[in-house]
């Protein structure tokens, strides 16, 4: 039995539906960002596995685009933590359905 | 057969520790779950030959964006909040609608045949870097998106330092002009 390049495909959209079931149901901000980051590696499995289903020339772009994609969700954590900080210092909970009012 | 095998290791670890993540009360343990999962994909990533991906995976997702991750639920201390419950009543509804999605993108990747190109090139350091920093007129040009990767990191960690300060435009010390004088 050999690794087929649907099954990598597979792992990659039950990771994706698991973050993103972590994102919409669980109720700590800090699982919702966690379920972001879920996602986003699924995805970058998604793009790694396609990418070997190309040619050589082809295959290497499906290679590099994740770099970019890990880089801007590091951009992302950076700047999704700093807003995390300001809402906790403020309203002193992690219960995501407290931040539904957005006065300052 | 190896890789299969390797293959079926690296994937129930990373999925079993995806569900941890979903089912676990403490942020911390979600964290570390979460890296798990990161560390396995990356050998994923090294079995399917692109190494380099799967050595930033664990640089710059492992590494940096976890680390930050547990700087931030350590300093806000925020593991100790037992009020919050996990899930609340709208889950029962969201679930079905995700697996519904599931099933629809699982349909799409049986239908479809996938098979792994012969000649797809192995993602080695040299070849990746030499493809990113191809700057000849005929290459893909991937080292402008590098640098605008490069100012986006930037602003970003700009943007967190502004809105992490506690007052915006805290003036300086009186004292400190005074000695200057």
């Amino acid at each position: 039995m050999e690794l087929q390049a649907v099954y990598i495909q597979f792992l990659a959209l039950f990771i994706f539906a698991v973050g993103i079931a972590v994102v919409l149901t669980r109720r700590n901000v800090f699982f919702v960002l966690m379920g972001v980051e879920l996602a986003l590696n699924a995805v970058n499995l998604s793009l790694i596995g396609f990418s070997k289903t190309l040619p050589a020339a082809m295959s290497i772009t499906g290679q590099v685009v994740p770099l970019f994609t890990i880089a801007v969700a590091a951009a992302e954590a950076c700047v999704g933590f700093a807003i995390l900080i300001l809402i906790y210092t403020n309203q002193e909970s992690v219960d995501v359905d407290n931040y539904s009012n957005m006065k300052g | 057969m190896l890789p299969m095998i390797y293959f079926v290791l690296l994937g129930l670890i990373a999925a079993g520790s995806a569900v941890c993540v979903f089912l676990s009360k403490n942020p911390l343990y979600g964290a570390l779950s979460l890296v798990v999962t990161m560390v396995s994909l990356a050998g994923i990533y090294g079995l399917l030959a692109s190494p380099f991906v799967g050595v930033v995976q664990v640089m710059v997702y492992a590494g940096a964006i976890m680390m930050l991750l547990t700087f931030v639920i350590m300093i806000l201390n925020a593991a100790r909040d037992v009020v919050t419950p996990r899930f609340d009543r709208v889950s029962i509804f969201v679930l079905p609608a995700i697996l519904v999605l599931a099933g629809l993108l699982a349909f799409v990747l049986i239908s479809t045949p996938l098979q792994f190109h012969a000649e797809a090139v192995r993602g080695s350091v040299a070849l990746t870097s030499a493809t990113l920093f191809d700057m000849s007129k005929e290459g893909p040009g991937y080292f402008i998106l590098f640098e605008a990767i490069g100012l986006l990191l930037l602003s970003a960690m700009a943007t967190a330092v502004l809105l992490a300060k506690k007052r915006l435009g805290t003036p300086e010390r009186e004292t400190v002009s005074k000695e200057v004088h």
